[in-house]
This record gives C-alpha cells, sequence and structure tokens, in this order.
C-alpha cells in the first residue's frame, strides 16, 4: 500500500497551510474571539487569493467549474484549513467557497439558475431545514411537518429545531411529510425561500456555540409551487446521498486538523512551562497525555484518507466515512481536552482557540450524524455481513 | 533573455530549530523543508519578468540531495519553465556553491542570475557575491527593485542609510532583498502543469567543481537563554543602572 502523498499533494497541502497562516490567523488575531464572520472587503480579497490558487468552491464538482482535485487531496486540504480559531465553525470563514447543500446539484435546470447558481456564487444563503422538536437521528421518522397539496401548490404546516442560520438565508431545504401512510418515502424537499408569507423563524436558540446561533423555524399555511419540490414527490431522502456521505469526510478531517493543531500547542507549552522545577514535558503523566493525542490523531487521520481513498477508487464507502466522522469527531474531541488541560486555565481563555474549539467539537460529535448514529451505520454493516 | 535563479531547500521558517544533542549541527531529521523565502523572492521577481514580456526563460536551479526536486517543483509551479538539479549529498559552502552556478552560467548564458541576498539556514549572505565576482559580471545587492532597460538595470538597493540606486550592465547578479515583491501563492493549476515540467539531472563532478568543504565546523550550540528585563522607575535609575550594572556608560 503506498501511504506516500505525491509531489502535487505537498505542494497543495503547503499553499493550503500558507494561507491559513500568512492570511487567516493574522487577520483572525485582530476579531473578536467568537467572531463568526470576516468584514465583507477581507472576505472578497481572501476569496481573489482562492481564485488565483485555483480552489474556490472546493466543494463544487469540476463540471460546476470547482477544482479537479480527487477526495484524498480534499481530505488533506480540510487537515489544513481548519488549523485557526473559527477553524470549526467556518474554515477559513468561507473563503474557499461554499457548496454547503450539496442535494441542490440534483435540481433541475431550472432550478439550478434559481437557486444552486447564486449559492456556489456566493450570493445567496441557504439553510438545511432537517431536524425537528421531535428528533434529529431518525428523521424518516421523526418528521412530523405536513405538506398537503392545493392544485399547483403545496401547504406547508409544522416546525423544524436547531437549523443552523435561517434567520440570515435566503432559501433553503425543508422536509415535509407528503404521505403519512409511508415513512422513509413519505417525505418531501421542498425549496422555500424565507421571504414568503407562513415563513416564521420564530426565535433563535442559544447554544454552546457562541457565534451563529441555529434556530427554530415554524411554518402556517406556507404556499410553497410544486415546481420547488427538490428530486422525486417522496424521494426526499433519496436526493444526494453520495454526495452527503462524501461531505462527512472533509467534515471529519476539520476536526482533525484542529487536533493536529491543538496537539501542537500542548506539545511546544510543555516544553517551556515549568512547574516543581521541572518543565511539564519532563513528566510521564504529561507524556502520556501527548501520546494519546499523537495516536488518536494518527488514527482519525488515516479513517479519514482510508474512506476517501476508497471514494476516489470508486469502492463502496458508506461504512468507512461513518468510521471516519465518528472517530475524528471523538478522538479529536479529547485531544483538544487533553491539549485544554496541559494549558491549565490559559486552556480554558479566551486569549488562545482551544476553548473555542473544545465547544465546536463538542458539537461535531451531534452534528452530520452523532456518534451514536455512525455507530449504527457500521453496526447494521457487520451485522449485515456473511461468512468470507 | 534568460534568467536563472538558485532554489536552497532550507528548514522551515515556522520551524523551531533544535541543535542536535552531539552538538555536531541542527536537527534536520523529520523536519519540515521549504524553499528559502529569499530565493521564492527572486522566482517571483523572474516570473514576474516573464510575464510583463522581458525575460524568455526563467531556469531554476538548486544543489543538494534528491529531495531538492521538490523545492524545484516548487519553483516550477511558480512559473519557472524549467529545473537543473546539481544532485549531491555533500555539505555545500558558498564558494561551492558559486563555482557550480558560473560553471551552469557559462553554459546557460543568462542574461541575470538572481539569488536570494541570504539563505535563511546558515544566513551567510556571500553566495551571490562570489558568482558575480567569479563570473566578472556586475553585481547589485539586496535589490527592492530591478527594472530593466536595453542591456542594463536599474537596481534600488536597501542600505543601512535608506536607498541607493545603481545602474549595472548585463549580465548581471542581483540579489534580492525582502521588499522586493510579495510571492504569489502557487496555483492548482500550475501545480499540474509543473509536473510536466523538465528537470535535468547532473552532479558537481561533470561541473568540474570540488565541492570539499573548507571550513571545519567544531561545534554547534544553542544562543544563551536570554534573561528577562527589569522595569526601572527614574531617569538616574536607568543611568545608574548603566553606569554600574551594564557598564555601558
Ligand atoms: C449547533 C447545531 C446546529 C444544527 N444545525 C442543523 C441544521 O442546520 N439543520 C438540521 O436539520 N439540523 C441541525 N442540527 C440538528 C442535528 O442534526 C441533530 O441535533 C442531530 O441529528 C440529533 O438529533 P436530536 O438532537 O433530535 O437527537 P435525538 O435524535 O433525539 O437523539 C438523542 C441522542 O440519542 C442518540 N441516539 C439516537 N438513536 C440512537 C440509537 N439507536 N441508539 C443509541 N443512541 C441513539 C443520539 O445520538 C443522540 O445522542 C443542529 C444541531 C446543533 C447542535
Amino acid at each position: 500500500m503506498d501511504l506516500t502523498l505525491s509531489d502535487e499533494q505537498k505542494m497543495i497541502v503547503d499553499m493550503v497551510r500558507r494561507f491559513v497562516r500568512e492570511q487567516i490567523v493574522p487577520l483572525e488575531d485582530k476579531l473578536d474571539p467568537d467572531a463568526d464572520e470576516l468584514p465583507p472587503e477581507d472576505l472578497q480579497r481572501l476569496s481573489k487569493i482562492t481564485q488565483d490558487m485555483g480552489l474556490y468552491g472546493l466543494d463544487t464538482p469540476p463540471e460546476y467549474g470547482g477544482p479537479d482535485i480527487d477526495l484524498v487531496t480534499r481530505a488533506l486540504i480540510s487537515f489544513e484549513m481548519s488549523q485557526h480559531r473559527a477553524g470549526l465553525y467556518a474554515p477559513c470563514y468561507g473563503a474557499f467557497g461554499g457548496a454547503r447543500q450539496a442535494q441542490l446539484f440534483e435540481a433541475t435546470e431550472e432550478q439550478k439558475e434559481k437557486y444552486l447558481y447564486p449559492m456556489l456564487r456566493g450570493e445567496k444563503k441557504v439553510f438545511f431545514g432537517l431536524s425537528e422538536p421531535s428528533g434529529g437521528s431518525d428523521p424518516a421518522r421523526a418528521i412530523q411537518t405536513r405538506a398537503v397539496r392545493d392544485g399547483d401548490e403545496w401547504v406547508i404546516n409544522g416546525s423544524k429545531l436547531w437549523i443552523s442560520g435561517a434567520d440570515r438565508a435566503d432559501y433553503g431545504l425543508v422536509f415535509a411529510r407528503t404521505d403519512p401512510s409511508k415513512g422513509r418515502g413519505g417525505v418531501t424537499c421542498f425549496i422555500v425561500e424565507t421571504n414568503w408569507p407562513g415563513f416564521h423563524v420564530r426565535r433563535v436558540v442559544h447554544t454552546l456555540r457562541s457565534s451563529r446561533y441555529a434556530t427554530e423555524l415554524q411554518f402556517e399555511n406556507l404556499r410553497v409551487p410544486h415546481a420547488n419540490i427538490l428530486g422525486e414527490e417522496g424521494g426526499g431522502f433519496s436526493i444526494a446521498n453520495d454526495r452527503l456521505t462524501r461531505q462527512r469526510i472533509p467534515y471529519a478531517g476539520e476536526c482533525v486538523g484542529v487536533a493536529i493543531k491543538a496537539h501542537e500547542m500542548a506539545v511546544e507549552y510543555a516544553k517551556i512551562r515549568e512547574t516543581f522545577g521541572a518543565p511539564l514535558a519532563s513528566r510521564q503523566g504529561i507524556q502520556w497525555m501527548l501520546v494519546e493525542n499523537e495516536i488518536d490523531i494518527r488514527t482519525a487521520r488515516w479513517l479519514v484518507l482510508e474512506a476517501a481513498s476508497k471514494a476516489d477508487n470508486g469502492e463502496p464507502f458508506r461504512t468507512e466515512s461513518a468510521f471516519a466522522k465518528l472517530v475524528a469527531a471523538e478522538a479529536s474531541f479529547r485531544v483538544v481536552d487533553r491539549s485544554m488541560q496541559i494549558h491549565g486555565a490559559l486552556g480554558v481563555a479566551k486569549d488562545l482557540p482551544l476553548e473555542r474549539w473544545f465547544r465546536e467539537m463538542r458539537i461535531r460529535r451531534i452534528g452530520e450524524g452523532p456518534s451514536e448514529v455512525q455507530k449504527h451505520v457500521i453496526a447494521r454493516d457487520i451485522l449485515g455481513q456473511s461468512l468470507r | 533573455m534568460k534568467v536563472l535563479v538558485p532554489v536552497k531547500r532550507v528548514i522551515d521558517y515556522n520551524v523551531k530549530i533544535r541543535v542536535k544533542p552531539d552538538g555536531s549541527g541542527v536537527e534536520t531529521q523529520n523536519v519540515k523543508m521549504s524553499m528559502n523565502p529569499f530565493d521564492e523572492i527572486s522566482i517571483e521577481e523572474a516570473v514576474r519578468m516573464k510575464e510583463k514580456g522581458v525575460a524568455e526563460e526563467v531556469i531554476a536551479v538548486s544543489m543538494g540531495p534528491q529531495q531538492c526536486q521538490e523545492t524545484l517543483r516548487t519553483a516550477l509551479a511558480m512559473g519557472a519553465d524549467r529545473g537543473i538539479h546539481v544532485k549531491t549529498d555533500d555539505v555545500l559552502e558558498p564558494l561551492a556553491v558559486a563555482k557550480m552556478l558560473k560553471a551552469i552560467a557559462e553554459k546557460e548564458q543568462p542574461q541575470m542570475i538572481i539569488v536570494g541576498k541570504q539563505a535563511i539556514d546558515d544566513d551567510c549572505n556571500q553566495t551571490g557575491q562570489m558568482t558575480a565576482a567569479l563570473l566578472g559580471w556586475s553585481q547589485a545587492t539586496f535589490a527592492s527593485v530591478i527594472e530593466l532597460g536595453e542591456g542594463t538595470a536599474k537596481v534600488t538597493r536597501e542600505i543601512d542609510g535608506g536607498l541607493e540606486t545603481v545602474d549595472i550592465k548585463l549580465p548581471a547578479v542581483v540579489t534580492s532583498d525582502l521588499r522586493l515583491n510579495e510571492p504569489r501563492y502557487a496555483s492548482l493549476p500550475n501545480i499540474m502543469k509543473a509536473k510536466k515540467k523538465p528537470i535535468e539531472e547532473m552532479d558537481p563532478a561533470s561541473l568540474g567543481v570540488d565541492t570539499t568543504p573548507r571550513v571545519k565546523t567544531l561545534k554547534v550550540s544553542e544562543p544563551p537563554k536570554r534573561q528577562g528585563g527589569v522595569k526601572v522607575e527614574s531617569v538616574q535609575e536607568l543611568v545608574s543602572k548603566l553606569v554600574n550594572e551594564a557598564k555601558v556608560i
């Protein structure tokens, strides 16, 4: 098995690492520690640089103008681009462009013109409305929001919870039950504009993420044109599954990136901080924490790359991507926690990025499918296997 | 015209340098290496000359072990046209590098060699000057602006008192200072193109250069730890400390 990076991959990694160190970190030092965006003129300037690098629109397929890189290279980039304070909340503050709602690539030509391209150009913000008060792990059963057909329109009633950024979005995807007699097959995805009558942001839900808040949405006789169904009626859960599974890999990679940086900081600090007459690094208790960090990072990094490499080779990678997400989130959380401990009070101070990483890492064990749901996916695969 | 740019593989500027326990040198095992930052500036300058249409070809040359090819690829990804790798595991001192550059310059006939004013590993600041002397070419060191004329160049130099402008005849050796330009990031399309650009391999013997070191390293050691500073309450106290403790006045 060849585990070495190609010269090209090394150069790409170097380029992104330098970009983060030279452009993002110095800029971030001047921002509030909980800042969730850059001043627009800075974002514009940085996006120009990533365009010149040929890396703008990292998650946009090449046929839509994104860079032509494989998923392993994308994962390597994700290890680098989260290595700054807001790196888990928004890697490089979105300077590499966004294609968050992968489902929109499966839209009709007309829908793409109206909703996909403006998002890719960074002109419009889009939310993703799946989770409800009734639960997010098993949305196929939990979804209670109802859509009822009325001529050329659908009338939606119900609510959504934890929806990121819906208060600032222009439109978004809303999953609603169109056929109560069916489970998975009774849920349809609608593209909904936030200024339509009947669309309400009821409240901003404060979480331990101090920056952008999650929202609670309510729909009251919200009328949506039939043409705004994304994919098939009843096919809400079968849109873009492959793309969504792919997205989980850089998501996991960003966790690993932060773990790498936190560990680096812990190693440096352990060497210079002295207690009881000797540096922390001379204590076995601390050395073992650093070793555990290293084990966690290497394991997670490897699982992320394995999932990416399977996807690149056209092999099934659903289980691998579940492993990558599960282990990267759990292991990187432990790394940040240990690194914080080694820093003492400084670890929890807003002078360092550790405390923000700690809070964001905690959320990453729940977002993009909580750890237990990833285990559920893996368990199904294990139990479904036959004898070799 | 052709521009020749030597690029050196050095320990990355972000790495904390550690002295080997036996004092024979610094730790380079498992340490990230990059192109010398001043050489990046030189490459950038040469590529800009090419983009302006005043240079036709930019040749990057690196001397050292196999891994120097990575440094050359970076130069190619920034826009150099081809690379020359003088492959050797020998320790190379500035004079040996200058002699090899001379041999390559005689073969390639560039109108200008842009050398980094120094490399951030040994900080010698000698190679450019030695190369010019060996070739008998004009030289302009510590350049912050290079303007090309007909067979001449006007170079603004950063000196202690301010700026100095010199007119030189080509061919010439120019050494680049920090403010000459801000090197660009590589780009994905150029990285892919760099893969196909040629790198010619040679060795010191084929250039007729004996690389045997003339300097012997006795011992490498860490700089002494800095003492913490003190705050003084008054001018009297400051003067008294300068007289009695620091003994500088
Ligand atoms: C900051 C933030 C932003 C979010 N943004 C969005 C968004 O933009 N859009 C959106 O749609 N959702 C969003 N979510 C919601 C998120 O996707 C859900 O919280 C997640 O899917 C879990 O759903 P739940 O909270 O309802 O937990 P539940 O489904 O109620 O599960 C509760 C717990 O039980 C565990 N569990 C579930 N099933 C099993 C099982 N079979 N065995 C063992 N344990 C199990 C879960 O892992 C979880 O720990 C966001 C959440 C947060 C915190």
